[in-house]
């Protein structure tokens, strides 16, 4: 395995593809590389290159989540999910370029199972353990996505900008189908640089997980109010970040046998979190 | 070859681009006192810090550490948290004990005088089987002058 | 006198009779109360070590030209190897030695749970070891796993005969109740998961195998390294100085003990085999699960008549059944009790020892039971338990030695006594409880066991004892205990330990029997160092011998005069005064054993299933506390381990392939400082009378075992709702939550005519 020090965000775009993988934090990488889910010939550096920091609504794809949990310039939904995220450690060195990337903690995918994530034939967590599993999005694969900013940023209505084009934080992602078992549309030469996070009235990530920190979210609920408009994001209940209307659109949710409880704990804390942001009428309509 | 720059020393070693920051302190330096405990990402036993800030050696790797200074347990063996540890009972078995020591100077370098929320959270990346906790945080805050009932 | 006696010996509940020398225990036991060093806060005496990263562990050791193993394991919960191929991980790069089934007992080729060793390598670096096993070739047949408890039980695949235990007539018991509960309980498998994972490090030196390992019991790795390569005892020599934790699970050599032994043969270099996170947390054991069937009578009044109940302990593929019903048969004076016990076999890891391995699961059940107990009965519940005292052992009318728990409720009471107040601070979803949960268990520890003093004419003294420190504070309390009776400041005590080679032998460090088994050996070490203090004293100043005694790093004559220690050990030069001594017996016909009760404040949040544990309130008695601040850390250790049993950790085996889907510590969920507590803990200190030259018992274990229990019920104090199932984690709480609305609903209806 070779190291390339790109000295330009331009120069590191470039280099990626053809088993070449970016690095920034690495928290993910090198974890994923060890395992041996994640092939790489070559790891491209891009943590010195990326922008990095905040400006205005701008946010550099290489401002790590610990600079983030603290930075008074930003919305509070997404200052609380960095804050709520992994452990001091993982925030001080994971980007939150690399945070929207993460891959999902199903213990399956995770070892190996030749599950449908992995491109096999079955969702091995349907017929197993899945306690920590989807609600929604889960006709083929029941993992849940992990990101607690990234739900916060799906609830901000934020926007990406790539090396190669400019798109909200939702559309990165796409549920894995037979013939695309990816969970984002990032194409493999393409680089986060920088996301535009709007200012809305009013915002709150709340989080439901298995200890008190550092655990991932067993349901993470992020709101923001514009105006009379609340937008909803979750994590942890969809193999993606998923954005919800309302609490009424928890009808729709399609929980696993040990998976329903989510839907009573994404009822509550959105509940609370449309309360939060001061807009009690819109939750009810 | 690399250049690390570890506790005010210049070390050049020749080590393969997968090799961790902590296999190369603790493989090609010899500094054993970062532990390895889940050599994933999870545990916090290999807590160092980089410019002053905690990370996971376990994790890093050697060649992309550059220019930062890593201080290691080695480097904090005279930090008024050592004695503080020891004098609040809070090892046990130890293993864990220098990560914590390496994530709580970080801790005090950026907040001299933190609440036990503070310490809470700046501490749950380290974990402690034993279950020191409640000393550590009484360490933390002995160092910061701040016990509760003096 | 050296004398030979016939003793019971015990070990987390296991009886064996043997025999053993045993020197007469002359000593009188010191007075109650703390004393100059014992019974005194004392930092540890390698804390500096330790948190200076100073500390070798034996992850730490790199002996010249060492190789790092690599372990081929199986993939499949039960299989046969149809052909397996190592001819490629031999000519891969950096491969020193290879070995396969056949090679080692503990290398098989019908692997029967996940993980099973089958093969391993010795390479030069550990990737290049990874990379070989990565190279072997193995044709598998794979079988259907068993890993159904109930159709293990209805195939009768046991691990061990189950064990039934009666005393009186339970249906008669039944029949005299008024009252009757009946609940199935079950517990999780938890992993031990010490921050050091399982290892060992050997080197041959001569006809002599040299193994360093991290272990709790030298001697007991010795004995089994000896006999698996057919060597004399005292030809392997054990080495473990400082070790990153057990808690039970390395009490015995392990599958890369064996594997390092015969790698280091076969390639003639040291080899280091160490088992990584995963490996951990598949095959170095776990606390295995139960599932267990409770009914429990009491007339109004309280009085238990009868107590039936049958477990099934999901020991896994091997392991041993750990004493489940132990607190069923023990806890309570009930003249009714049936129990039996059954350790099924099933195709996933085996258990091990975990920190009071069968009570803590079996306490979980029949505390809860005894308080849903409470409420049928509308009695309160520290009531119910005072009233159910056993003034002497139930099982065998045997007196307790030195039984405190009577002392340990009273003093609970204040805390017992926040109750309306905790509830009372109730708001919106969080629902606020209290309850409480009582404990017993072993702790006397026992012969044989002993020490080595010595005095040097510096005036320094060093403790030898061939025991090992598994993060207990064993090197403390043991140079606590010398320093007392040389009647010397701690600082100039220190203890060595950790070397087969290097001492006598020492006890096994599990089953709460470090302290009560070492110490009173180390007293009378430094007891027999004193003697010749005093008789060369006598000499020397010229006085009467029984006149002498030491104290303040003086010898003190009660006739008036006194003398620095120095004015004796200065004669010596480098001449030394060398003291032994040895654990005398267990006090013969005595059942001892040690108590405690924990109260927990919890609140829950009813919509989210939330639990935080706010406060706990633990006392305990065993006996002579050594040193309080050890003393503190060993009940915070064991409440947040069990804080972490209770609400947040489980294996989990895929139901189908029985793999350890929670190996990693992302998914296996141990207790971060923010999950802790405030804590605030009692011990009663007071010797008992009967056992040793110290009258103390172990604590490791006690403080981990009434915490769930008492979690549990205050949850039911906070909601009502019954929690039968650990962990409590939120989906099961929600459950519990739903179920105890439902048979509110029930209530209503059935109530609405009658009304």
């Amino acid at each position: 395995m070779e190291l390339l020090r790109p000295d330009s965000p331009e120069a590191a775009a470039a280099a990626l593809g053809n088993g070449s993988v970016a690095l920034a934090g690495g928290t993910e990488v090198v974890p994923l590389l060890r395992d041996g889910i994640l092939h790489a010939d070559r790891l491209v550096e891009v943590r010195e290159v990326l922008p990095r920091g905040v400006e205005g609504t701008a946010v550099g794809a290489a401002t790590t989540l610990a600079e983030l949990e603290v930075d008074p310039g930003i919305p509070q939904a997404l200052r609380e999910a960095c804050a709520l995220a992994a452990s001091p450690q993982l925030r001080s060195m994971g980007t939150i370029g690399g945070n929207l990337l993460q891959a999902t903690r199903c213990w399956y995918w995770r070892l190996k199972f030749p599950c449908y994530l992995h491109g096999g034939e079955e969702c091995h967590a349907k017929a197993g353990q899945h306690r920590e599993h989807a609600i929604f999005g889960n006709e083929r694969c029941a993992s849940a996505h992990p990101s607690d900013p990234a739900a916060a940023l799906v609830a901000l209505g934020a926007r990406i900008r790539t090396s190669a084009r400019e798109l909200a934080v939702a559309d990165l992602y796409r549920l894995p189908t037979d013939d695309n078992r990816e969970v984002t549309t990032l194409e493999p030469g393409e680089l986060i640089l920088e996301l535009d996070v709007p200012s809305p009235e009013a915002s709150v990530y709340l989080k439901a997980m298995d200890r008190r920190k550092y655990s991932f979210a067993l349901v993470g609920v992020a709101a923001a109010r514009f105006a009379d408009r609340v937008r909803l994001g979750l994590a942890g209940v969809a193999p993606v970040p998923w954005a919800l209307d309302s609490a009424d659109a928890l009808e729709a949710a399609t929980p696993l046998p040990g998976t329903a409880y989510k839907v009573d704990i994404a009822r509550a804390l959105i509940r609370r979190a449309v309360e939060a942001v001061g807009a009690a009428d819109a939750a009810a309509t | 070859m690399v250049e690390l720059r570890v506790n005010g020393s210049v070390y050049r070693i020749d080590t393969p681009v997968g090799r961790t920051l902590a296999e190369a302190l603790r493989l090609d330096l010899g500094l054993t006192g970062t532990k390895v405990a889940c050599g994933e990402g999870h545990c916090g036993a290999c807590t160092v810090q980089l410019d002053g800030v905690p990370v996971l050696a376990c994790i890093t790797l050697a060649h992309t550490v550059g220019d930062r200074e890593v201080t290691t347990i080695e480097g904090l063996r005279e930090h008024p948290l050592v004695e503080a540890f020891v004098e609040a009972d809070a090892t046990q078995c130890g293993f864990c004990t220098p990560g914590q020591i390496v994530s709580a100077a970080a801790l005090l370098e950026s907040s001299p005088s933190p609440d036990s929320e503070a310490i809470r959270h700046a501490m749950a990346g380290n974990l402690c089987r034993c279950g020191t906790y409640p000393k550590i945080e009484r360490a933390i805050h002995a160092v910061a002058g701040r016990e509760k009932g003096g | 006198m050296a004398r030979l006696i016939r003793t019971e010996k015990e070990v987390e509940g296991r009886y064996t009779e043997q025999w053993v020398v045993v020197e007469e225990d002359a000593l009188e036991q010191w007075p109650e109360g703390p004393l100059h060093t014992v019974g005194r806060p004392a930092p540890r005496v390698d804390g500096l070590a330790r948190a200076r990263g100073e500390a070798r562990y034996t992850q730490d050791l790199r002996l010249p030209g060492m190789l790092r193993t690599a372990v081929l394991r199986s993939p499949h919960a039960r299989a046969r190897v149809k052909r397996i191929d190592l001819g490629p991980a031999r000519e891969a790069p950096g491969v020193r030695g290879v070995i396969g089934p056949g090679d080692l007992e503990t290398l098989t080729n019908e692997p029967n749970y996940e993980g099973q060793a089958v093969a391993a390598v010795a390479a030069d670096t550990i990737e290049d070891a990874r990379a070989a096993v990565g190279l072997i070739g193995v044709e598998w047949e794979v079988l259907d796993p068993l890993l159904d408890a109930h159709v293990a039980l209805e195939r009768e695949s046991f691990v061990a005969e189950p064990r039934r235990y009666e005393r009186g007539d339970v249906e008669q018991g039944f029949a005299e109740a008024d009252a009757v509960v009946e609940a199935e309980y079950r517990t999780q498998s938890v992993l031990h998961n010490a921050l050091e994972t399982h290892q060992t490090a050997c080197e041959w030196e001569g006809d002599t195998l040299v193994v360093y390992t991290s272990t709790q019991f030298l001697w007991g790795v010795r004995d089994e390294v000896a006999a698996e390569f057919e060597l004399p005892k005292d030809k392997v020599r054990v080495i473990c100085r400082f070790m990153g934790g057990g808690f039970g699970a390395k009490g015995s050599a392990g599958d890369y003990t064996f594997i390092a032994a015969e790698l280091a043969r076969v390639t003639g270099r040291p080899v280091h085999c160490r088992l990584d996170r995963r490996e951990e947390n598949v095959n170095s054991g776990n606390r295995n699960p139960t599932i267990q069937k409770l009914r429990l009578g009491a007339r109004a009044d309280g009085t238990l008549t009868a107590i039936a109940g049958e477990y099934l302990c999901l020991l896994g593929w091997d392991g041993w059944l750990s004493p489940t019903a132990g607190p069923a048969q023990m806890l309570y004076a009930c003249d009714n009790v049936a129990t039996v016990e059954y350790g099924v076999r099933l195709n996933a890891p085996p258990m091990d020892a975990f920190r009071a391995p069968g009570f803590v699961e079996g306490t979980f059940g029949l505390e809860c039971a005894l308080d849903e107990l409470a409420a049928k009965l509308d009695l309160d519940p520290l009531e119910l338990r005072r009233r159910n005292h056993a003034d002497h052992d139930p099982m065998d009318e045997r007196p307790f030695s030195g039984k405190q728990l009577m002392e340990c409720y009273r003093r609970a009471e204040k805390a017992w006594a926040r109750r309306d107040e905790v509830r009372a601070r109730s708001e919106g979803p969080w629902r606020r409880g209290v309850g409480i949960a009582t404990q017993l268990w072993y702790g006397g520890g026992g012969p044989p066991s002993y020490a080595w003093v010595r005095l040097s004419g510096d005036g320094l003294i060093t403790v030898v004892t061939a025991m090992q420190d598994i993060g207990t504070g064993t090197r403390t309390a043991m140079a606590q205990i010398a320093a007392e009776e040389l009647g010397v400041p701690l600082e100039r005590v220190t203890v060595e330990l950790g070397d087969t080679a290097h001492g006598p032998y020492a006890v096994v460090s599990g089953g709460s029997s470090t302290t009560p088994s070492m110490g009173p050996a180390v007293r009378a070490a430094a007891a027999d160092v004193a003697r010749q203090i005093r008789e060369i004293s006598a000499q020397r100043f010229h006085v009467e011998e029984r006149v002498l005694s030491l104290s303040d790093g003086r010898i003190v004559s009660a006739d008036g005069g006194s003398w620095p220690l120095e004015e004796i050990t200065g004669l010596l030069e480098d001449g030394q005064i060398l003291g032994t001594g040895a654990r005398g017996p267990n006090p013969a016909g005595m059942r001892v054993m040690t108590y405690g009760i924990q109260v927990a404040e919890v609140a829950v949040d009813v919509e989210t299933g939330e639990v935080v544990v706010e406060r706990i309130y633990a006392v305990h008695d065993i006996g002579r506390v050594i040193n309080p601040l050890g003393a503190e850390s060993q009940i915070e250790g064991g409440i947040i381990q069990a804080i972490g049993h209770s609400l947040s950790e489980q294996r989990l085996l895929d139901p189908r392939t029985g793999a350890v889907l929670t190996r990693t510590l992302d998914a296996y969920k141990l207790p971060t400082i923010a999950d802790v507590p405030e804590i605030v803990s009692e011990l009663i200190d007071v010797p008992d009378a009967h056992l040793t030259n110290l009258g103390s018992k172990g604590l490791g274990e006690p403080p981990i075992i009434p915490t769930a229990a008492a979690i549990a019920n205050a949850i039911r104090d906070a909601t009502g709702a019954d929690v039968r199932s650990l962990p409590i984690t939120r989906d099961e709480l929600l459950q519990a939550l739903r179920e105890a609305a439902r048979r509110e609903r029930k209530l209503e209806q059935v109530g609405a005519p009658s009304a």
